[in-house]
């Protein structure tokens, strides 16, 4: 009985001695929260419903690299599943998916500014102009119009589906429609849809050339068709070349583009590169995967050195390998859980 | 009843020398054993007491705060799953009066959904015993029974409880029984609002919130009929169960509209009996079950059912010479309709085990053999054994030792899961082996009862869910899993200054570390299996006065690692629970009482699983009619 007594005791001591709440992060330690031109932020997903997603800051000049940037700024945690970042007029807008929301954080110190919330299930964020921009979204069947002076959603767009990634040229939008295999076409200054293209199954990723000639990679669904990489030259709004994938088990993603916009790169497993002029698909890797999970792919737009994330096992911190473009690994770092996105700062 | 509690421990003491000295010693002896007793003392069982049954509402609450096995809880009321021995939550089996429940699909049990009033006996089968249960127990099996008393006459009890969160929990109990037929019903049904204030840390000021989206209703009845046969008995059981609840968020979601409603009918036959030293049983069992989820914001709305047809006969032979011969055999067909596969599936899932046990006045040695047909999958070797002596007049100390092998088959999510399914998955393999000591010592109105386990298991093939280079996640054989660790436990009955006292303390330490890397860059290699508490502890001291009771429980669960790195985790929690009640005796074979419970003592700020809170200090106050 004593035994029990003192037992418990102890053990409420124990309790007492030290307050932790909720989750915690062993090696999120502060190194440096600024951030200055050339610095490479990577967003790290997090597992769905366990809210560890993060920022991490990582310094090419020093090789550092700082974890959950975010929090050691804001003392809350960011949220969960984090998709995305864009940087816009000095600030990075942060796409939280499962959190339904945007935070709005200073690009310099990673304050936060503002919270935009009510979204669904956003996915990507596009900048139109000083006082809007779009946000695509997986189930809202809308994109959604966000008012930057407020920092609020001030309307939508209905679409029928899935929007995925967004691209601005030439005072037009361009959005990959998941759902219907389609780039919609829409014109910002009244938010209505102009036309939609057919592209290949699950148009994901869309960039832009030197020559102005939109690059959309299709992943093909699972298993459905051949994915295929679609050139659209968007001043004809005609299609002029599709390159498809041999396998209909393929399943590239990730489409990206130096800062010069004549190579392109994406993964299919292990890391591809493609000249724009090419007239056929890259078939002898950048960076061959040896039981790598290659999740997301950054072009640095200065020296074009080519950054790759490895997120493991999908519940551990994962791997970011930095390449020189000629193929050459210069650095490897660890970042959070499941990094995919990256963004240069300007 | 009480004699029958004393029967039970005496058997349990006495379990060897009752079967060195002939099975045909005494009915009584005999016919408590169908239930109580079926694996051999070498390996490592946990039988929870009927107070501690009762006093739980829920299966889940009684293995968090009355055994070793460590529940993971989504919040008051919602999913709640186990890791038995740091395995995973399709490792350990949950059967019914020997009919296992474990859904087809995932192999899992949501313990939130079993309310304790619709069983009599809990028993925990650790290890390398569950696999005398069946196949896919590689942490243990929990066995929930029912316990049909002949001659009884008239009993039952009404139960009403009201407490925070506008939660009401009614139970009914009415039996009858003469010495040739017994009926029995339970009635029950459980609401709540489950709207308890938290703290959001996971918000800019740590705002207190209220929990919004996790009501509940629940309700469900069993009915059983038995008739007494000559040496046994038949009786054929029905029990319907209908769960209805919303599906909180975690603090980080703001957005949530998520519903899941669960319907299943159980029912069974079963023929108990004793011919010459043959005692038998067979059961034969159809469940269904039927789980509905939908989620508004991404607009899904999924229909599983399952349908389960399982017949076993199970039997035991006591030869000459203290042998006994088991011989069990099942036959079991799963089917699932499931809006995520492509079409419906099914298959037969069949086993036969074989053992042979001797009985020496101190040692007892058995072995056993599974054969098994799951699918086009036939495994003719997963073998048992065990040893166990004891020591002083009355083997009071005893020493004990086994070893096994068990497989873990894949579930139809696993094979079928559409996308993703991987039709190609090996089966689970476990190698399991333990080494334990208990001491028994009963003196005038003591009784104590201490074991220390040490156990050791290598999972082979381990499955994992992960997503591939097509982006869609899918199962495979990807780790290879190390379990190890201690178990201690403590019973202790006394009486002190006409005040009895039953004490039960359960401590566990579990290393459950996974073995083999993806690539050179695994940081998760002899790093702990994410949500697996390298300590548990729990103890409950209950003191009967008069007609008085006090019974105060306490549970630590230890620090649980989110990220297979052990880079993040949930710190360690401790929860008290108190309880009081007074009984009233309103004539001579009927009495009232009151309890009044108080969940989470202290008020402690915790979550279970990350960013899923889980209520403050809360009251519960019920009072119950009781017939005998």
């Amino acid at each position: 009985m004593r035994f029990f007594v003192t037992i418990s005791f102890l053990l409420l001591l124990i309790s007492c001695s030290k307050e932790e709440l909720g989750p915690q992060c062993i090696d999120c330690i502060e190194e440096d929260t600024d951030t200055e031109y050339a610095d490479v932020l990577i967003v790290n997903e997090g597992n769905f419903g366990f809210g560890n997603g993060s920022i991490s800051l990582y310094k090419p000049s020093n090789q550092i690299a700082s974890q959950n940037i975010f929090q050691q700024s804001n003392t809350t945690p960011l949220g969960d599943v984090i998709q995305s970042i864009t940087q816009f007029n000095n600030k990075a807008y942060i796409v939280v998916n499962n959190s339904n929301k945007v935070e709005v954080v200073d690009i310099n110190n990673f304050n936060s500014i503002a919270t935009i919330s009510g979204f669904n299930s956003p996915r990507y964020f596009l900048a139109i102009n000083n006082n809007k921009a779009y946000v695509s979204d997986l189930y809202a069947n809308s994109i959604q119009i966000v008012d930057l002076t407020n920092n609020i959603i001030s309307g939508n767009i209905s679409i029928a589906g899935w929007t995925e990634e967004l691209l601005l040229h030439n005072d037009t939008v361009y959005v990959c429609d998941m759902t219907n295999d389609n780039i919609i076409i829409i014109n910002p200054l009244n938010n209505t849809l102009i036309d939609s293209v057919k592209v290949g199954r699950q148009p994901s990723s869309i960039v832009k050339d030197q020559n102005n000639k939109l690059w959309i990679l299709c992943d093909g669904g699972f298993n459905e068709t051949n994915p295929t990489l679609i050139k659209y030259n968007p001043q004809t709004r005609t299609i002029e070349a599709t390159f498809v994938f041999p396998n209909i088990t393929e399943s590239p993603n990730g489409l990206t583009i130096n800062a010069t916009g004549n190579q392109l790169y994406f993964i299919n497993s292990s890391i591809y590169t493609m000249n724009i002029n090419d007239a056929l698909l890259p078939t002898t890797p950048f960076v061959s995967s040896t039981n790598n999970n290659f999740y997301g792919l950054g072009i640095d737009p200065i020296n074009e050195e080519v950054y790759i994330s490895d997120a493991i096992d999908f519940v551990q911190n994962g791997v970011i390998f930095r390449y020189s473009n000629s193929g050459n690994l210069i650095h490897q770092f660890n970042s959070g859980i499941i990094p995919g996105d990256f963004l240069f700062i300007k | 009843m009480k004699s029958l509690i004393v029967l039970l421990i005496l058997n349990i003491m006495l379990w060897q020398t009752s079967f060195s000295q002939g099975a045909k010693d005494t009915i009584n002896i005999e016919s408590v054993e169908i239930v109580a007793k079926k694996i051999p003392a070498a390996y490592k069982t946990t039988k929870l007491d009927s107070s501690s049954i009762s006093e739980s509402t829920k299966l889940s609450d009684l293995l968090q705060e009355h055994s070793p096995i460590f529940i993971k809880t989504y919040g008051s009321g919602s999913l709640a799953t186990v890791s038995f021995r740091g395995t995973g939550a399709s490792h350990t089996s949950v059967l019914w009066n020997d009919i296992s429940l474990n859904s087809p699909m995932n192999g899992q049990i949501d313990f939130s959904l079993y309310p304790t009033l619709f069983f009599d006996d809990a028993e925990l089968h650790h290890g390398a015993s569950g696999l005398i249960d069946g196949n896919g127990s590689l942490g243990g099996s929990v066995n929930l029974s029912n316990n049909p008393v002949f001659n009884k006459g008239l009993n039952g009890s009404v139960q009403q409880s009201i407490g925070s969160f506008s939660s009401y929990i009614t139970s009914v109990k009415i039996g009858y029984s003469n010495k040739d037929w017994l009926t029995e019903t339970q009635l029950y049904y459980n609401s709540s609002k489950n709207n308890f204030e938290y703290i959001n840390i996971a918000l800019q000021d740590k705002p207190v919130l209220t929990q919004n989206r996790a009501e509940l209703q629940q309700y469900g009845f069993q009915q059983a009929i038995y008739r007494n046969l000559k040496n046994g008995n038949i009786g054929v059981r029905l029990w319907y169960f209908n769960s209805d609840r919303m599906l909180p968020s975690t603090m980080q979601t703001s957005l949530n509209d998520e519903n899941q409603q669960d319907e299943s009918l159980r029912t069974l036959i079963e023929w108990n009996g004793l011919i010459g030293n043959l005692k038998y049983k067979w059961v034969t069992a159809f469940l269904k079950d039927e789980l509905i989820y939908s989620n508004t914001l991404s607009k899904i709305n999924a229909k599983n059912n399952i349908y389960l047809i399982n017949s076993k006969i199970l039997t035991k032979y006591y030869l000459k010479y203290n042998f006994v011969l088991t011989n069990d055999a099942s036959i079991k067909y799963e089917a699932v309709k499931a809006d995520g596969y492509d079409a419906e599936h099914n298959r037969y899932n069949n086993t036969w085990l074989l053992g042979l046990s001797k009985n020496f006045k101190r040692l007892n040695i058995d072995a056993f053999n599974r054969f098994t047909q799951v699918g086009e999958n036939t495994q003719l070797l997963s073998p048992n054994g065990g040893i166990s002596y004891g020591f002083f007049k009355h083997n009071q100390l005893k020493l004990k030792a086994n070893a096994g092998i068990n497989y873990n088959y894949p579930t139809f999510n696993d094979l079928c899961w559409n996308p993703g399914g991987n039709p190609n998955l090996n089966p689970e393999r476990a190698e399991m082996t333990e080494f334990g000591i208990n001491y028994i010592q009963k003196v005038n109105q003591t009784l104590l009862e201490i074991e220390a386990t040490g156990f050791y298991s290598y999972v082979y093939d381990w499955i994992i869910w992960q997503p591939t280079s097509t982006g869609i996640w899918s199962p495979s054989n990807l780790k290879e899993v190390e379990n190890k660790g201690i178990e201690l436990s403590l019973k202790l009955k006394t009486i002190i200054n006409k005040t009895s006292v039953i004490a039960n303390a359960n401590y566990s330490n579990t290393f459950s570390t996974n073995l083999k890397g993806q690539s050179e860059f695994d940081n998760s290699i002899d790093k702990q299996l994410i949500y697996v508490p390298f300590h548990k502890m729990n103890y409950s001291i209950r003191l009967l006065y008069n007609t008085f009771s006090l019974s105060y429980n306490y549970s630590y669960t230890g620090k649980r690692f989110m990220s297979t790195d052990n880079n993040w985790y949930l710190p360690a929690n401790f929860i008290s629970n108190i309880g009081l009640s007074k009984k009233f005796k309103t004539s001579n074979n009927s009495n009232v009482s009151t309890s009044f419970k108080i969940n989470n003592l202290f008020n402690q700020d915790y979550q279970s699983i990350a960013w899923r809170p889980m209520p403050g200090r809360n009251y519960l106050f019920t009072l119950t009619f009781q017939l005998n």
